[in-house]
């Protein structure tokens, strides 16, 4: 469960947003929707504890280390980074007790999964937007954590990556983890998330997304 | 044979030689890591601030106590920690760049350390300060080099991943772990550590070149960090041996002559490196 209590957040002296109340039930899937720079990213980093909240109060009841996994927009990611494609994915095992076998099976499992077989020893410069936002899809899914926050995680995918990705968050969703997502693309978050939160510079509204968003005039489901 | 027995006689028949070639070497290999995440975390600068940073700090330790290893030592740590923290505490309190944060340091770690020899009547020479001699060192600074070398390479080893991790995406580690600040903090030490131990040998200013000069080279050859570090170590160790050699044949400066060494690596890696260096066609075109 993710409680916000009188939140505000946002730089220093400008909050982005009044004080807001919700809470997300745990085992939800909700969408985080709002124009550019109405502060959805910002809201997931204060969520996360990335960043402090100017007012108010966030609980999320989850363990300390490891209860949350959070997939950033990618570009501040250094692509001249000297490491492969394999050994970033595999960082997503960080604390977990397991064998390396085990560790292996699974690291493979989620490369697979994500559509990322052949490609383990590319070093990142050699990754295109679309297969480092899967490499980090992936590496997202090896943590066991039971809240997971996207940050427009179809971002830079195709048609299938997208598609993917929604039943990844689906599957995610019906494990009974807590999920956010922001997306920019209306249709598709109406008709996959059951919730949606509006974030508007007065405030915030959380609701079925079936009633606050209003059938999209060109349908373009992923 | 005879040419061959030029590259190792000195160091058989001289122990000054020996002490400066063992010194060397395992100060180049415990530089290596240390250079090549730094240019990772783009910190390529700090290691500059930290050895002018060292400077008034050595030049204090001289005036009370005269010329004591423990002294020195104590002064440069202090002094090189004291300006990388003023650094990036005004950068993280008020939002000044990294790179001009640690350029101001520089002049006025200078300026205090120059002052202070100044008052202290010049006794200490300030070009042994800044370029050391190799040739210099002695028992007790060579245990000490053993000593910073070691404690230094089984740190790096245990902080590895949680560094790696935070030089590459800090967001993540944050959310797995709270090791990042432990981790950057005790890297940062290190840095230090190793810079003042290596100022008594070859310099302030030559150590900094000995510790960026092979892991900025070494970026041509792989794309693999543990490959960077290993050829970054051993591009160190050769440039100590040639140029002690270098400083034995032809008289020469031993810190110069070895960082030039490394230089001259630099550039041969530029040109010839296999990772984007001057002679390779980009690879851009080359795979499409």
């Amino acid at each position: 469960m993710i409680t916000c209590t009188a939140l505000r957040w946002g730089a220093p002296g400008q909050p982005l947003t009044p004080a807001v109340d919700f809470t997300l039930e745990k085992g939800s899937l909700t969408g985080v929707i709002g124009p550019n720079g109405c502060g959805k990213s910002s809201l997931l980093k204060v969520i996360t504890g990335l960043q402090k909240p100017l007012a108010g109060k966030v609980s999320v009841d989850v363990p300390r280390r490891g209860g949350l996994a959070f997939l950033p927009q990618q570009q501040y990611l250094d692509r001249q980074f000297p490491i492969s494609l394999q050994e970033l994915v595999a960082a997503g095992l960080w604390g977990t007790r397991l064998t390396s076998p085990q560790r292996n099976e699974r690291l493979h499992a989620a490369l697979q999964d994500w559509c990322l077989s052949g490609l383990e020893q590319r070093p990142l410069i050699a990754l295109s937007g679309g297969q480092l936002q899967r490499a980090l899809l992936a590496r997202m899914s090896l943590t066991d954590s039971p809240v997971l926050l996207l940050d427009e995680p179809h971002a830079a995918l195709d048609e299938e990556g997208q598609a993917l990705c929604w039943k990844h968050i689906h599957a995610w969703h019906e494990e009974g983890r807590t999920l956010m997502v922001v997306c920019h693309d209306l249709a598709s978050v109406r008709h996959h998330t059951p919730d949606v939160l509006h974030i508007k510079s007065t405030g915030c509204a959380l609701g079925p997304s079936k009633e606050l968003i209003r059938p999209q005039p060109q349908l373009q489901v992923a | 044979m005879h040419v061959a027995a030029h590259l190792w006689m000195p160091f058989v028949d001289f122990v000054f030689m020996r002490r400066a070639l063992i010194g060397g070497l395992v100060l180049a290999c415990s530089t290596a890591p240390l250079g090549v995440f730094l240019i990772l975390r783009r910190m390529s600068l700090i290691g500059d601030a930290v050895a002018h940073g060292i400077l008034p700090g050595a030049a204090l330790g001289f005036w009370f106590a005269g010329l004591s290893l423990p002294a020195l030592t104590l002064g440069g740590l202090g002094a090189g920690l004291g300006m990388a923290g003023l650094s990036a505490w005004i950068t993280r309190r008020t939002g000044l760049r990294e790179d001009a944060s640690l350029a101001a340091i520089y002049p006025i770690s200078l300026a205090a350390g120059v002052l202070i020899l100044g008052i202290a009547g010049k006794r200490l020479d300030l070009l042994h300060l800044l370029f050391g001699s190799a040739l210099a060192v002695d028992e007790t600074t060579l245990t000490g080099m053993l000593w910073v070398t070691g404690f230094s390479l089984i740190a790096m080893a245990l902080i590895y991943k949680p560094l790696l991790l935070d030089t590459l995406d800090p967001l993540f580690l944050q959310t797995v772990s709270r090791l990042g600040p432990l981790a950057h903090g005790l890297f940062l030490t290190l840095v230090v550590l190793n810079l003042v131990i290596g100022f008594q040998a070859i310099g302030a200013l030559m150590v900094v070149g000995l510790m960026m000069l092979p892991a900025i080279a070494s970026r041509f050859w792989s794309r693999r960090l543990p490959v960077l570090i290993a050829v970054s170590a051993v591009l160190g160790c050769l440039s100590v041996w040639l140029g002690l050699l270098l400083s034995f044949y032809y008289s020469l400066p031993s810190g110069p002559a070895i960082v030039l060494v490394a230089g001259g690596g630099y550039l041969l890696s530029v040109i010839f490196g296999p990772v984007h260096g001057l002679l390779r066609r980009p690879p851009l075109l080359s795979s499409q």
